[in-house]
């Protein structure tokens, strides 16, 4: 296992190092304003010409991101990739923990295919090779699960903390990450159950994690000199000041948005974010990890600036839960919706910017289907998770909802 | 050469008891190496022992404002809100510095330019942004231009490079900075006879008598390059200083149908001089002779002795010829005559990402140090940390060159980018300036009606620190910004809605719907 | 008999939970709300029609199950024919000008007879050039000193392009005529390559551009830069020309900075006009990659032309019918098979010139080939043509060609925004009449669709099994449900493991990759390559279906080759559909190429079936390399000018026929 594992790693050092990096740097599916490597870079070279990153709208990074970038990655060129490379390896280390801490064994034959699943797929790898920092949130995201699904809150919180700090909509998380903490990874989708514990307990853990965050807050703001950076990091995602494409719902939506218009779907679209978690988290109490899971096919879906990433790593996830998988409706359809998006996104963007023959909307009908590819992919999920309790069908009936 | 200018005299009074206004009118006529020829009209009044408004007293009353030969319009703007100087120039054309030398008046820049110096203090009332703003409208209905558009997006206060060319009286009541500048660019924008015809309206002798007769419309407007320029200053020792100047470049090579370059006031301006101004006291012509050696006859003979009063009667009309060349031969390689030679371009025909290129030459022998001045609207942002500037074709590095680089980063959708620094060119050197940019996505409603054209990006300036009032301005540029669907907005909120809407419903559907059990192949008999 | 026809069982893994929640509803209260929305949902619909919702889901279900392969195959074959009725005019509408700032042929023109003389005269110098036989930076010196002699600014540019067959250099001569009163900031272009597009001299097309030069000099009418270019060779000195203009992308190919430079160019007109004078001027449009210029400066062209210049438009070389030439050409076009009362019939001409047009028109698109030296233009999002002088015994000249050339540029100056108006998308199929994209686009996503159909089918046929059911009902059932149709039939679910198919899939296409670097190596001659490839990859793809056999027995593990199938039919209709927004000629292509062999792809128990299938598919798979020239074509092509062309066809093309062959290769 060690040995593939080293395998794939390589192969993704040797692409590291291909002249695909320039080409990807600057692709708009692969990093957002909020987590563009050329920009990070141009908040570095302000800071450190005693610039105000913050005075602009070029540099929507976190001052922490600023402090390290500006302190420990030196700006030549391998040093960041093999950052990043490293950082997709912990990443499906993350996720191959977490799959032994759910199935509780110690290794098994399915952790090379579930860490291949994640290094070699394309939404995942893409970004990483174009220096997208989103690429850091997505590690990040496994990280804060493996340390919840092994029990150890404090590492879980603080991870959790300074993921939310560097993209805010990561906090939706929070509330499974503490019934995960609460209870076990284990998949008890067979058998549901209310939630075992008082919900009570997870009061401490709740003020952990604010004081974390705040202490972050405040360390950012000694960082960056003052408060002017929520504007620019935490307030871009309420306020959309970046209408640059994305494969995302958000960017078109409030391009062509009227300005008296703006602030109520602004604040419709934020909100709406935040209206799964609870009900998830509900009807999930007896497999957090589960409800975990499908938040993260929210947020892929419904962020305001996502990346191919955060639909990648919701992807990603799905071989943790191979009980599920008899009980999907219509996985093909998903797959070819998701193959359709990934060949139309680029196509259609190059139409659009490149050769200008197609229009806005070329692009813009691609981001619909990708949407649709997202959506399907969760609605899926959602009903396999449900559907497992039931269990087999006899011959001649029929399962269903009323 | 010895004579390298020739006076014409319409009319000179020498008058020894000083009036309190003083008008002079003066034409300057500079043929270039390339057959063309340079025209620079200049038109000012001298207010004498005028102090301008002192800020703090914006609020009371103003003393009643008098004049027999300053436009009385222009006093009151500048007595409303309290400008000591301010410069406005409206431009159509590409100023070939290479080919034409630096103009007679720096403001060449296509498309308007408005800058001005206004004091601040702690006892003012009204602010320096909104005195701007005033300032800009009530210049616009004077001159019929759409000044009124130069809003906070293409405002900045680039105080090092826009010197004042005159004195700044002392305010009563200082603040820390006493005098702050507000400059602003509308590249796009056109001149034509909308704008010349108030701006005769300023002059004592508008086009009767005097050397504005000259100002003809339609000539005017046929040149190569064409300009209109007002110029406020004041200085301790003389007063408030009104100065209108018009430049035009004249290719009569292409007017002539034998193309050759002989020109005539006649054939220039479609009339000769008549009777010179009487208020005037002073209207010359100056015709700057060619440094070339070709051979060329000037008739009538010029004045070149001031004595006493004299005034012209008879109409003037100047003649120059070249009688041994039967057509005008370009010359095949034109040294540059400007001290720097700046070539500035936008690369790259993505709509997300370009480069912007400038190279800079020194045409001089001795090493020249300029400021360098970009200022960019908000919707073209710099990529700083890819600033490359390289010396020679060899592209040696030499960063070192560039120093002392201050940088306002622009907020989206709100005020534009400025980057200011300091050149180094030594001699006979070229200097290549690369810097990345990344093209920003509007809102549909930020776009102009004519979206698919493009935005008119401003021009970079360049100034000497030895000559702080030969500015040079590089061409403005078009930058191509992606286009949304203007006829969207519905359908995009509608799909989108829609998708948004059947995922949320079918999700909550399942959560809050119970499960049943159904026996479905039952044959019913 | 008891009448129960359904029995419900209701039970919810909930139960419990609700009562604890709803009790003790101290944790989340919300399920009283979720209670009460679900018992108002039950209301709303009684759950009596679910089971016969479900039943009538099944019926449509199977019926789609069983009309699938005729569903797939009629829409193959409408797709097909929809192909073949492009050239009907029922489907074509006529052109228009849909952009009113152009108002072509509303001005009158001052090019005369002493601008001709001009013409001439620099005609006779540059056959001189010619003559002498300068090397090409000579040539270009002396174009740039004949720009500058009339006034404009003008300069030289070299470039050195490395190619498989050797550097090609060459030195571009180009000058920018800054027009008056503006700021510089839009420009249109003017060039003519040295070599024409029939791979002849372009001599009167360089002096047509040199005399336009001093003629726009002297009106001031212009609002658009005008910039010359005298490109060297036919394609390369355009292409080192315009990537030195915007960023030279390319890093190995070494092209010379411009030193002298204008705005953003907007539109460009190629003068091609090898012969010494000309009967009609031809529009040539396709750009690299498939891209094709705003329809709006082919019509604008041709109404000035035909107005202004008096000078009859074709297609690319292609009389119309109506003349005597053209009947003659598009007799040709016929097989001489075809009796003469059918190649003469009217209808028949006229869908015969048409289906010549779109012919030529999808061999250029198809292979992302540039049709001239306009097309290196479109990358760049300037929308160019190329005006062909038709070589012929007269009657034009300079005369109309420059009064045409003349009023298509004044048409261009009345330009306030890019040329945005008109449609990008389009079949030409006469001067005067096109297709739109809604009248050809559904024929290759028919295609697609049969594929897509096909593969899905495939997928269902892997994961379930129809076998007899052994289990005999005990005489109470017979009694309760008295089924006519016993033995009754079922349905069994089987396995499916995808990673063997995907195991082949990848390495068809490391296979692709590998022929790829092969022929861009040139290392050996490709029909040699052919004749050795071709025999191997038959004889592999027999052997597979004795090495590649399927885990025996496995009754409820989906075969390969299904499985396989299912894969490869999805994503080649996947590939077409989205390549027909891209390229619809490269889309046709593949739909032809690919849509039909994959369909018909299907493992055969008899092995001589088997055996010639895989012969068929080897020569499918790599028969083309024996096309040596057309290889050599594209490989230049992908490495001058960088056409998608040849990357495709080995590395999505070659591999998609390959997992076809490997289909029929194995054992069912």
């Amino acid at each position: 296992m060690t040995f593939e594992f080293a395998l794939a790693v390589a192969t993704r050092t040797v692409l590291a190092f291909s002249p695909l990096e320039r080409l990807l740097q600057d692709d708009n599916q692969l990093s957002s304003p909020l987590t563009s490597y050329s920009r990070l870079q141009e908040g570095v070279y302000l800071f450190r010409h005693g610039i105000d990153p913050y005075a602009g709208g070029t540099f929507r990074h976190s001052p922490l991101s600023l402090s390290f970038f500006s302190t420990i990655v030196p700006a030549s060129r391998i040093p960041p990739a093999l950052l990043w490379t490293s950082l997709d390896a912990v990443g499906a280390w993350a996720l191959v923990n977490i799959w032994r801490s759910r199935s509780n064994i110690q290794r098994s034959k399915r952790d090379l295919r579930i860490a291949a699943i994640y290094l070699l797929n394309p939404y995942i790898f893409l970004p990483c090779l174009a220096l997208s920092t989103s690429t850091v949130e997505t590690t990040l995201q496994l990280l804060t699960l493996m340390f919840a699904s092994r029990g150890q809150s404090s590492l879980s919180l603080l991870t959790l903390a300074v993921l939310s700090h560097l993209s805010l909509p990561a906090i939706l998380l929070l509330l499974p990450v503490l019934l995960l903490l609460l209870s076990d990874p284990l998949s008890h989708l067979a058998s549901p159950k209310p939630f075992p514990q008082k919900l009570s307990k997870c009061v401490p853990l709740l003020v952990e994690f604010t004081v974390s965050f705040v202490t972050l807050a405040l360390a950012s703001t000694l960082v960056a000199g003052g408060w002017g950076w929520m504007r620019n990091t935490w307030g871009a995602g309420f306020l959309l000041p970046d209408l640059t494409p994305n494969p995302g719902l958000w960017w078109y939506f409030f391009t062509e948005m009227f300005d008296h218009f703006r602030p109520f779907f602004l604040a419709a679209f934020s909100l709406h974010l935040a209206i799964y978690v609870v009900p998830l988290c509900i009807k999930f109490q007896h497999d957090p990890l589960y409800a975990s899971f499908l938040l993260l096919g929210i947020l892929g879906t419904f962020k305001p600036y996502p990346t191919l990433s955060d639909p990648g790593l919701f992807l990603s996830f799905i071989s943790l839960f191979p009980e599920t998988y008899p009980y999907l409706r219509y996985p093909v359809v998903t797959a070819l919706l998701h193959l359709h998006a990934f060949l139309l996104l680029p196509l259609f963007h190059h139409l659009w910017i490149g050769t200008g023959t197609g229009n806005a909307n070329f692009f813009y009908a691609s981001t619909l289907v990708f949407g649709l590819a997202n959506g399907s992919a969760l609605l899926d999920y959602v009903w396999a998770g449900l559907r497992v309790a039931i269990g087999e069908e006899k011959e001649g009936w029929v399962v269903t909802q009323e | 050469m010895r004579w390298s200018i020739l006076f014409f005299f319409l009319s000179w009074r020498f008058s020894v008891t000083a009036a309190v206004e003083e008008y002079r009118e003066e034409l300057t006529l500079r043929p270039l190496v390339d057959g063309k020829l340079a025209a620079h009209f200049s038109f000012s009044t001298l207010l004498r022992s005028a102090v301008p408004r002192d800020p703090s007293s914006l609020g009371t009353d103003d003393t009643s404002q008098h004049y027999t030969l300053f436009p009385l319009a222009l006093g009151q703007i500048l007595r409303e809100h309290a400008i000591p100087e301010f410069h406005l120039t409206i431009n159509s054309g590409k100023w070939d510095y290479d080919r034409w030398g630096h103009p007679g008046e720096p403001g060449v820049g296509s498309g308007a330019e408005l800058w001005a110096w206004m004091g601040d203090g702690t006892a003012v009332q009204t602010s320096i942004d909104a005195r701007w703003k005033a300032l800009q409208n009530s210049l616009s209905g004077l001159f019929c231009a759409s000044l009124g558009s130069m809003d906070a997006l293409h405002t900045t206060s680039p105080a090092n490079a826009f010197l004042p060319t005159g004195d700044l009286p002392r305010l009563l009541a200082p603040a820390r900075d006493a005098y702050t500048l507000r400059h602003a660019t509308l590249p796009a924008e056109r001149v034509c006879t909308e704008n010349l015809t108030p701006f005769l309206k300023l002059l004592p002798c508008p086009s009767r008598a005097g050397i504005a007769a000259l100002l003809e419309p339609h000539r005017i407007f046929d040149a190569d390059w064409h300009g209109l320029g007002v110029h406020v200053r004041w200085r301790a020792d003389r007063g408030v200083q009104l100065t209108l100047t018009v430049q035009v470049v004249l290719d009569s090579v292409r007017t002539s149908t034998e193309r050759r370059r002989d020109w005539t006031l006649e054939s220039l301006f479609g009339r000769s001089l008549p009777r010179s101004c009487n208020v005037a006291s002073s209207s010359v012509v100056l015709v700057t002779l060619p440094s070339d050696e070709s051979a060329y006859t000037l008739s009538p003979e010029p004045h070149v002795s001031i004595e006493g009063t004299w005034s012209r009667t008879s109409d003037l009309n100047i003649v120059m010829k070249w009688p041994e060349e039967e057509r005008f031969s370009y010359p095949l390689n034109i040294p540059p005559l400007s001290d720097l030679s700046v070539r500035r371009t936008l690369k790259g025909s993505s709509q997300t990402h370009g480069e912007l290129s400038v190279v800079v030459r020194n045409n001089r022998p001795v090493p020249v140090r300029t400021h360098y001045l970009e200022t960019m609207p908000w919707h073209v942002e710099f990529f700083l940390h890819t600033l490359t500037v390289t010396c020679g074709d060899r592209g040696v590095d030499c960063a070192s060159l560039l120093t002392n680089m201050t940088y306002t980063p622009s907020r989206p959708h709100a005020t534009p980018a400025q980057l200011l620094a300091t050149l180094e060119l030594p001699p006979h050197e070229t200097l290549h300036l690369s810097l990345r940019v990344r093209k920003a996505f509007l809102r549909y409603t930020e776009h102009p009606p004519d979206a698919q054209r493009g935005w008119d990006l401003p021009p970079a300036v360049f100034v000497p620190f030895d000559a702080p009032h030969r500015r040079i301005y590089t061409p403005a540029l078009l930058v191509d910004l992606a286009t949304p669907d203007f006829s969207m907005p519905y359908n995009v909120i509608i799909m989108s809605s829609t998708l948004i809407a059947l995922i949320f419903g079918s999700l909550f559907n399942m959560l809050i719907r119970r499960f049943v059990v159904i026996e479905v192949d039952v044959k019913v008999d | 008999m008891s009448g129960r026809s359904r029995a419900v069982v209701r039970w919810s893994p909930w139960a419990g939970l609700q009562d604890k929640f709803t009790m003790s509803s101290s944790g989340i209260p919300l399920i009283g709300l979720v209670d009460r929305i679900r018992r108002r949902i039950r209301q709303l619909r009684p759950s009596g029609d679910i089971a016969a919702r479900i039943r009538k889901r099944k019926k449509v279900a199977a019926a789609v199950g069983k009309y699938l392969d005729v569903l797939r195959l009629g829409l193959l074959a409408t797709g097909c024919l929809w192909l073949l009725a492009l050239p009907l005019s029922h489907l074509q509408s006529g052109t228009y000008i849909d952009e009113n700032a152009l108002q072509p042929s509303q001005v009158n023109t001052y090019w005369d007879w002493g601008d001709v003389h001009r013409a001439d005269k620099f005609l006779q110098d540059v056959t001189s050039l010619l003559d002498r036989n300068l090397s090409s930076a000579e040539r270009a010196v002396f174009f740039a000193t004949e720009f500058a002699k009339s006034g404009i600014p003008s300069s030289t540019q070299r470039y050195s392009i490395p190619t498989a067959r050797g550097v090609l250099n060459g030195t571009n001569a180009y000058a920018i005529f800054s027009a008056p009163r503006t700021s510089g900031t839009e420009a249109v272009v003017i060039s003519a390559s040295w070599k024409s597009l029939t791979g002849g001299y372009n001599l009167r097309g360089v002096s047509t551009v040199l005399s336009l030069a001093t003629f726009m000099k002297h009106y001031s009418h212009w609002s658009k830069d005008i910039i010359f270019v005298i490109s060297d060779s036919h394609l390369d000195g355009m292409h080192a020309w315009l990537s030195a203009y915007h960023t030279p992308t390319n890093p190995n190919q070494d092209v010379g900075p411009l030193s002298i430079a204008s705005g953003v160019i907007w539109t460009a007109l190629n003068i091609d006009y090898p012969g010494h004078s000309f009967s009609h001027l031809g529009v040539f449009r396709e750009g690299l990659n498939g891209r094709l210029p705003n329809q709006d400066l082919i019509n604008s062209f041709r109404v000035i032309s035909q107005h202004t210049g008096g000078v009859p438009v074709l297609l690319y070389d292609h009389y119309e019918p109506s003349e005597f030439p053209g009947r003659e050409q598009i007799r040709s076009f016929f097989p001489t098979w075809l009796p003469d009362w059918i190649r003469e019939h009217e209808d028949v001409m006229e869908y015969g010139y048409r289906a010549k047009n779109i012919l030529r028109h999808f061999v250029y698109q198809a292979k992302g080939r540039a049709s001239g030296a306009h097309g290196l233009f479109h990358q760049y999002r300037i929308d160019a043509i190329t005006l062909f002088a038709v070589p012929s015994n007269g009657p034009h000249g300079f005369h109309a060609l420059g009064r045409t050339v003349e009023s298509t540029l004044r048409t261009m100056n009345n330009l306030l925004e890019r040329l945005h108006a008109s449609f990008f998308f389009y079949i030409i199929t006469t001067p005067s009449s096109f297709l739109k994209i809604g009248s050809y686009l559904p024929s290759v996503v028919l295609v697609a669709a049969s594929l897509m159909f096909g593969g899905l089918g495939e997928w269902v046929k892997a994961g379930w099994v129809e076998v007899k059911d052994e289990y005999m009902p005990s005489e109470k059932e017979k009694v309760a449900n008295a089924t006519p149709n016993s033995p009754k039939k079922k349905w069994i679910a089987r396995r499916r493991d995808l990673l063997d198919a995907f195991m082949v899939v990848v390495t068809s296409h490391l296979a692709g990759l590998s022929i790829f670097v092969v022929i861009c190596g040139e290392w050996l001659d490709t029909t040699r390559l052919a004749y050795i490839i071709t025999p191997m990859c038959w004889v592999t793809l027999v052997l597979f279906r004795f090495t590649l056999r399927p885990p025996p027995a496995s009754a409820n593990a989906a075969p390969l080759p299904v499985l396989l199938k299912a894969i490869n039919m999805c994503l080649a209709s996947t590939l077409i559909s989205v390549t027909s927004v891209l390229n619809f000629s490269l889309a046709a292509l593949l739909a032809i190429t690919l849509g039909v062999p994959l369909s018909f792809s299907a493992p055969s128990r008899s092995l001589p079936v088997c055996v010639t299938k895989c012969a068929v598919y080897a020569v499918l798979a790599f028969g083309w390399l024996a096309l040596s020239g057309e290889v050599t074509q594209a490989i230049w092509d992908w490495q001058v000018l960088g056409v998608w062309f040849a990357p495709l066809v080995c590395l999505i093309y070659v591999p998609f026929v390959l997992q076809a062959g490997v289909v029929s290769g194995l054992a069912p």
